[in-house]
C-alpha cells in the first residue's frame, strides 16, 4: 500500500552517500524520485565492493529511484533540471558550496519557479564560518564531531568507526526530518523553503546524550570500552565460551540482574543501591560480577538473564544476522531484486505504518528512465503551458 | 515568513523513558508542540543518569525533556487509567515505549490497534527494543544489545579482544529521529485522509537500517575488499600520525570512476614526490587515502613525512589541493571551533533560575524557526495544571511530589 508521501515528487540531484540516501527513504515513504546523475556517474558505482560490477553502495543508497541521467554543462540538459524542479516538491542536492548557483539550480532560481518547492541543501560542514566550502565524507567527519573520541578503551583517546557510511546515513535521517517538517508547514503556509543540513549537526545530533553531559557538567566524554558512561552495570561480560551485554536501567531490572547472578546479597548493598552510586563505584561492582559470570556459558546468562527481564543481548555477525528470525519477522533486512547485479540485501524501512506502510524498491539502473522522464516532462509542459504562474 | 511554530496546536503525549520517546518529544517541541510527559512510581530512569546540574537534574534527563510538561499518575490503577485515557482521547500524537501489555495496564487498551478507535485521530508511535514482531517481540532490550544484535560492536575494538562499544547512543538517537519522522509523516498523512494510524520503530529495527551500507556491501560481493566488507576484521583505526596529533584525509571519490584530480600535488607539497614512482599507489590516491582498500597497508608511507609537520600543515595542503582532511577533535577543542561557532550549534536556555547550554534544532530552516526549549518539569511538576485542563477532578491525580 502507498506510504504517507505518495503523490509527491523528488528530485535528487545528489551524489554519494549523505544526500542519496535522503532521497530513498522519501521513496520508501511513497514519494517519487527521480535520480539526476551527471554523465560521469556517481562515484558510488566504483565504491569497494561491487557486486556483478555494480557498487553496493549504489545500490542500496538508491533504492525506490528513477534514473536519469542530465549533463549541467549542456543548457538544453540544464533546463530541463530546472523544469523539473518546477514539477517537485523536494529537491536535493549536495554540491560543494557555491557549485549549485553556477549550475543555475540554485535555491533563488528554484524558488522562483516553484515557491511551494523544499529545497535541501546538504554540506559537510554548514553554509556559513570558514569551512562553508569544505568537501566532506563519513569518516572526516567521525574526527571532527568527536565522535571518534567517544569510542576505546578506557585511557585509550579515540578509535573511528570501522563500519562505513554511519555520518553519512546520520546526515540523511536528520535531512530527512527537516524535510517532513516544513511539509507539514507547507501545509499550513502553502509555501516551501530551504533547508540547510550539514554533515557536522547531524554528527552531533547522534551524540544527543554526550553532548549533554558534556554542556551540563562541563567535562568532555570518553571512551569506556564496552561500558556505558551514565549506567551501570550496562557493558560487555566474558562468558566462559564468548561475551554477553546487559544492562540495568531500573531498580527492577537492578534485583533481577542480583537474582540472575545469585547475589541478591548485592541489591541490599549500599555502594549499589542507586545508580549514580552503581556509576560511582563500577570497579567495585565488576570486581564482584566478572569473575561470576566468566564461570558460565554465554547461553546460561541468556536464560538467567531473560528469565528475569533484565535486557541482555549476544553479538551477531552478518551470517547470523540476515538469518535470525527476529530479523527476517520483521523485515528489517530485505533483499531487492535487481535486473543486473542480482539480489542484495538492504537495511528495511525504519518505520512500519499501520495504515500507510510503504515499501523497498529495487535501485534504478543508472540514467534508464532518462526518456521516460523528459518525456513525462514534455508532456506536463505542454498541458499546463501559459498557466504555470501560479 | 511563519509567524507560528510548525507544530502550533499539536499535543504530544509522551509515555517513555530514557533515549529514543524522549529525544523524539524534545526536538516536536522545539517544533511548537505542547508536549505532555506521563510518568508513574519513580519516574523516568534517565532521572537517576549522571552527571548532574548544579539542581540535582540529570543532564541528560534535562537536555531530552526540556519544554515538556510533567505529569505522575497516581499509585491506584484506576486513578491512572483515568487521568491517562482522558488525556490521550485529546491527543494528536501519543509516543511510548510500553508494549500493548504495558498499554492495557495503564488503562489504554487499543491504543495500539491500527487506528485507535477511541481517538481515531491519534496517532501513536510505539517504540520496542526489537521489534513488534518475531520470537523476541516484547522481550527487553537496550542501546548496548542493540548494538552487539545489530554487529555494529564488531566494528570497533580488537577482533578477538573483549568488545567495546560506541560510545555514542547509536540506537537511542537514530530510533529518536525516526520517530520523529514518523510522527511527521504521520501527520502529514491526516491531513490529507483526517485519520491516525500507529507506525511501530525499534532500536534493533532503526540500527539495521542504518547499516544498509554493510548489508549491501554483504551481500554477494565480487571481490574482499575495502573495509565495507572488511572493516570488522581490521585493527582498531586511529588515523595517519603527524608531529602532534593523527588526522584522517582523502583523496579521489565523488564523481566517475577516478575521481578529481589533486594527489599528485599534495604529495609533491608534503614531501612525498617518491610515491608518483611507486606501482602500489594509484595516481588519484582514491586507493590509499581515505577508506581506500589499500589505505591501511601504506599507511606508514605516508606518515614518514606526515611526522615531520603538524597536523594543521598537513590538513592545510590535503584542503589546498582539494582533498578532504581533520584533526580528530576533542569536544573542548570542537566548541571553540570558529566553525562550531558560526554555524549557532549551541544555544542558552533556562533550567530553574540557571542557564544551560544545548544543541540547537539539527536543520535550519529558510521559514521555519523551530525553538529550543528549556525547564524540565520535576516528577508530577504540572500533574495538577493538566489535570484541571481535562476537567478531572483533582484526587484523580497524585499530588506532585515535588
Amino acid at each position: 500500500m502507498a506510504g504517507p508521501l505518495s503523490g509527491l515528487r523528488v528530485v535528487d540531484v545528489s551524489i554519494m552517500a549523505a544526500g542519496p540516501w535522503i532521497g530513498s527513504l522519501l521513496g520508501e515513504l511513497g514519494a517519487e524520485v527521480i535520480k539526476v546523475e551527471p554523465p560521469a556517474g556517481d562515484g558510488t558505482r566504483w565504491v569497494e565492493p561491487l557486486q556483478h560490477g555494480m557498487g553496493t553502495n549504489y545500490m542500496c543508497l538508491n533504492v525506490n529511484k528513477r534514473g536519469i541521467t542530465l549533463d549541467f554543462k549542456n543548457p538544453g540538459d540544464r533546463n530541463a533540471a530546472l523544469d523539473l524542479t518546477a514539477t517537485a516538491d523536494i529537491f536535493i542536492q549536495n554540491f560543494r558550496g557555491g557549485v549549485i548557483d553556477r549550475l543555475g539550480l540554485g535555491y533563488a532560481a528554484v524558488v522562483a519557479r516553484n515557491p511551494r518547492i523544499i529545497y535541501c541543501s546538504v554540506s559537510g560542514f554548514g553554509e556559513a564560518g570558514p569551512l562553508r566550502n569544505e568537501a566532506c565524507a563519513d569518516f572526516i567527519m567521525q574526527a571532527y564531531s568527536g565522535f571518534a573520541r567517544l569510542n576505546g578503551e578506557p585511557g585509550e583517546a579515540l578509535e573511528a568507526f570501522r563500519f562505513t557510511g554511519f555520518i553519512d546515513l546520520t546526515t540523511s535521517i536528520v535531512a530527512t526530518e527537516g524535510i517532513l517538517a516544513a511539509l507539514v508547514e507547507r501545509e499550513n503556509t502553502g509555501k516551501g523553503q530551504k533547508l540547510e543540513v550539514s554533515m557536522l549537526q547531524a554528527a552531533l545530533e547522534m551524540q544527543f546524550p554526550r553532548i549533554a553531559e558534556m554542556l551540563g557538567s562541563g567535562e568532555a566524554p570518553r571512551p569506556h570500552g564496552s561500558a556505558s558512561a551514565i549506567l551501570a552495570p550496562d557493558r560487555g561480560y566474558t562468558t566462559l565460551d564468548g561475551e554477553v551485554f546487559v544492562t540495568v536501567h531500573t531498580p527492577a531490572e537492578w534485583h533481577g540482574f542480583c537474582a540472575a547472578i545469585e547475589r541478591p546479597d548485592l541489591a541490599a548493598d549500599a555502594r549499589f543501591d542507586s545508580n549514580p552510586q552503581r556509576v560511582a563505584n563500577r570497579e567495585a561492582l565488576d570486581a564482584v560480577v566478572a569473575p561470576l559470570i566468566a564461570a558460565r556459558p554465554s547461553i546460561w546468562w541468556m536464560r538467567a538473564f531473560q528469565r528475569r527481564k533484565v535486557p541482555c543481548a549476544l553479538s551477531h555477525n552478518f551470517e547470523q544476522l540476515r538469518y535470525h528470525a527476529q530479523i527476517r519477522d520483521n523485515g528489517m533486512a530485505p533483499v531487492v531484486h535487481t535486473r543486473d547485479w542480482g539480489d542484495v540485501v538492504v537495511g528495511g524501512l525504519p518505520w512500519h505504518f499501520s495504515a500507510t506502510p510503504g515499501e523497498v524498491l529495487p535501485p534504478p539502473i543508472p540514467g534508464a528512465d532518462t526518456a521516460a522522464v523528459l518525456e513525462e516532462l514534455a508532456r506536463h509542459k505542454a498541458a499546463t503551458s501559459g498557466v504555470e504562474s501560479a | 515568513m511563519s509567524a507560528r511554530p510548525v507544530l502550533k496546536g499539536i499535543t504530544v503525549v509522551e509515555a517513555a523513558s530514557g533515549l529514543a520517546g524522549p529525544m523524539a518529544g524534545c526536538r516536536l517541541a522545539d517544533l511548537g508542540a505542547n508536549v505532555v510527559k506521563v510518568e508513574w512510581d519513580d519516574g523516568d530512569w534517565m532521572r537517576q543518569c549522571p552527571p548532574f546540574l548544579k539542581d540535582r537534574t540529570s543532564a541528560d534527563f534535562f537536555a531530552l525533556n526540556r519544554g515538556k510538561r510533567g505529569v505522575l499518575l497516581g499509585a491506584e490503577p484506576k486513578q491512572r487509567a483515568a487521568l491517562l485515557r482522558r488525556l490521550v482521547e485529546t491527543a494528536d500524537v501519543f509516543i511510548t515505549d510500553q508494549d500493548s501489555d504495558g498499554l492495557a495496564a495503564l488503562g489504554l487498551e487499543g491504543a495500539d490497534a491500527e487506528t485507535c478507535a477511541w481517538n481515531p485521530r491519534l496517532i501513536v508511535a510505539q517504540i520496542s527494543a526489537l521489534g513488534r514482531e518475531g520470537p523476541l517481540a516484547g522481550m527487553p532490550g537496550s542501546e548496548l544489545g542493540a548494538q552487539a544484535m545489530a554487529g555494529y560492536t564488531r566494528y570497533v575494538g580488537t577482533l578477538g579482544k573483549q568488545s567495546i562499544r560506541l560510545g555514542a547512543d547509536v540506537a537511542g538517537a537514530s530510533t529518536a529521529i525516526f520517530t520523529t519522522q514518523a510522527v511527521l509523516a504521520a501527520l502529514f498523512s491526516r491531513r490529507r485522509t483526517g485519520r491516525g494510524q500507529r507506525v511501530d520503530l525499534s532500536l534493533l529495527n532503526s540500527l539495521v537500517a542504518m547499516k544498509t551500507v554493510h548489508l549491501a556491501a554483504q551481500s554477494d560481493p565480487d571481490s574482499f575488499e575495502g573495509p565495507r566488507v572488511g572493516g570488522a576484521y581490521d585493527p582498531p583505526e586511529r588515523g595517519w600520525k603527524t608531529a602532534d596529533a593523527p588526522i584522517t584525509f582523502a583523496f579521489g571519490g565523488a564523481v566517475g570512476a577516478e575521481g578529481r584530480p589533486g594527489w599528485t600535488q599534495f604529495v609533491e607539497a608534503v614531501g612525498l614526490s617518491r610515491l608518483l614512482e611507486d606501482p602500489r599507489f594509484d595516481k588519484t590516491g582514491r586507493m590509499t587515502t581515505g577508506l581506500g582498500p589499500k589505505a591501511r597497508e601504506l599507511k606508514g608511507e605516508y606518515e614518514a613525512e606526515f611526522t615531520k609537520r603538524p597536523s594543521a600543515e598537513v590538513i592545510a595542503q590535503v584542503r589546498k589541493f582539494g582533498g578532504f582532511a581533520s584533526a580528530y577533535l576533542s569536544h573542548d577543542q570542537l566548541l571553540d571551533e570558529p566553525q562550531v561557532q558560526a554555524l549557532e550549534i549551541v544555544r542558552d536556555v533556562p533550567q530553574g533560575d540557571a542557564t544551560v547550554r544545548v544543541l540547537d534544532f539539527p536543520v535550519k530552516f529558510s521559514g521555519s524557526k523551530p525553538e529550543v526549549q528549556g525547564q524540565a518539569p520535576r516528577l508530577g511538576e504540572h500533574t495538577q495544571d493538566v489535570t484541571r485542563e481535562l476537567g478531572l477532578a483533582e484526587e484523580t491525580a497524585a499530588r506532585s511530589r515535588a
